[in-house]
């Protein structure tokens, strides 16, 4: 039930992503909604329910957007492992950095696959911007914000109704990492 | 004796109390009967009862105008606020009302101008609506509602009534991405219209367009118009693209760098036109 309410909303963002909130074919000011999603699915989900996630939301991506396909599920994919590693290997507390590596990593992500387009797609894609991508990146920290909560809302009532999300949770390899009970 | 002395005394005195009051009472009469039913004057008497009243009835009278005022504007206040809920919802539903009117208005004036150039145009032309854009940076496509049920096929060009937009890139049976010339990706054939020298028109992923293989030793100008070459049956010939804005000499090379202006205003792109080339072709 979560996996497929979670598929649902991202395809909603996609949708609205690529409507409302695409004012011109050359709007600067987008913002990457879907993007959001995934680190979501990464700092809150398992492997393989985030990944289940991830497909359908990826391959609507490429649907809706480029002309190189698979270019989508890379991004996802690679967001999604860098932030699950991230996430289980820094040993900090989430919220301190969980929002400004979404940034971070998106322009990680970006970066690679703008690359790896370059090389073997030449032309195709428009010239890097990095004001562009800025502006890309602060959006999406700002709206990460409330979409977190959203997702988190969702997620817990979901949760709530259903199976314990503890039951399918798996354990980091991290054991000295303190757990969501120990910090409380 | 000394108690029937003192009844005696208090009789007298009530005596005389009743005959002055007789006597005031009687003048008192007189006086009204005479200045009333007499010379109408509007005596002394009357102006002393006059000042006298005057200030008490200013009294009574502002305090009743004020508590009536106050009650009022009380009762006015509680009508108020019900009358600004409902002008406020009347001003809502009237710009409401006023911003479909013009949408309307702005839609129609669009969708004539679409239709006249359809029904001016030889082409055979199939209109599409704009459904959905790329978010990315890197590419310059859109979603329009007409697919391969439509006969769309991947290839077929896309125009407005200003100009070339793009082609077809990919088809669902009932929508399609359209790739739009000022994509990267994108390579038109065009002639200089003065001149007939031809080149290869390629997006910048901007609201430019490089017009590129247009030798150094042709005169071009800013202000040129560069129209479709028609080559390969794609766009016809002689389709507007866009004006010349821009012209480098450089030193080295053999070709001219040019920027063109598209004709199309692609950040307002809604309703487009599909060119059926089958048909065209047969035309």
């Amino acid at each position: 039930m979560v996996v497929a309410v979670f598929i649902a909303l991202g395809l909603l963002l996609t949708v609205l992503q690529t409507t409302v909130l695409m004012v011109d074919p050359l709007w600067v000011a987008a913002p990457d909604l879907y993007y959001i999603l995934v680190a979501y699915l990464a700092y809150r989900f398992d492997l393989l329910r985030g990944m289940i996630i991830i497909f359908p939301l990826s391959w609507t991506m490429d649907v809706f957007s480029g002309v190189v396909l698979g270019m989508y599920p890379a991004i996802c994919f690679g967001a999604f492992f860098l932030l699950k590693g991230m996430s289980v290997k820094i040993p900090l507390r989430e919220s301190l950095y969980q929002v400004p590596m979404i940034g971070v990593s998106y322009l990680v992500i970006a970066k690679i696959v703008y690359i790896g387009l370059s090389l073997f797609e030449q032309g195709v894609p428009a010239p890097w911007s990095w004001p562009a991508m800025l502006v890309r990146v602060g959006i999406m920290i700002i709206l990460a914000f409330p979409l977190f909560r959203l997702f988190e809302f969702i997620n817990k009532r979901l949760q709530r109704s259903f199976i314990s999300y503890k039951v399918l949770h798996v354990r980091a390899d991290n054991r000295y990492r303190p757990s969501e009970n120990d910090e409380q | 004796m000394r108690q029937r002395g003192s009844t005696k005394r208090s009789n007298r005195y009530r005596a005389f109390r009743l005959i002055l009051l007789s006597a005031i009472l009687l003048t008192l009469t007189l006086i009204f009967l005479v200045s009333t039913l007499g010379s109408q004057r509007f005596g002394i008497l009357h102006k002393l009862i006059f000042e006298a009243t005057g200030p008490m009835q200013e009294v009574f009278s502002g305090t009743a105008s004020y508590v009536n005022r106050f009650t009022r504007e009380y009762v006015d206040l509680i009508g108020v606020r019900e009358e600004n809920k409902r002008l406020w919802k009347e001003l809502q539903e009237s710009r409401a009302a006023a911003y479909r009117n013009r949408e309307a208005l702005a839609t129609n004036a669009r969708l004539r101008k679409l239709l006249a150039f359809k029904e001016s145009s030889d082409l055979p032309l199939m209109s599409a609506r704009t459904i959905g854009k790329d978010p990315s940076h890197w590419f310059r496509t859109v979603i329009i509602d007409r697919g391969s049920s439509d006969g769309i096929f991947k290839g077929l060009a896309v125009v407005s009534d200003e100009g070339i937009v793009g082609q077809v890139l990919t088809v669902s049976p009932n929508y399609s991405k359209v790739l739009l010339a000022i994509s990267p990706s994108s390579a038109i054939d065009v002639l200089l219209q003065k001149s007939r020298v031809r080149g290869i028109l390629k997006g910048a992923g901007s609201l430019i367009f490089k017009l590129d293989y247009v030798l150094k030793t042709v005169d071009v100008q800013e202000g040129d118009f560069v129209v479709t070459a028609g080559y390969g049956g794609l766009f016809p010939t002689g389709f507007p693209v866009g004006v010349v804005s821009k012209v480098v000499r450089k030193k080295r090379g053999m070709f001219l760098e040019i920027e063109v202006k598209p004709a199309v205003d692609f950040l307002t792109l809604e309703d487009l036109l599909i060119i059926e080339r089958e048909r065209f072709m047969k035309e």
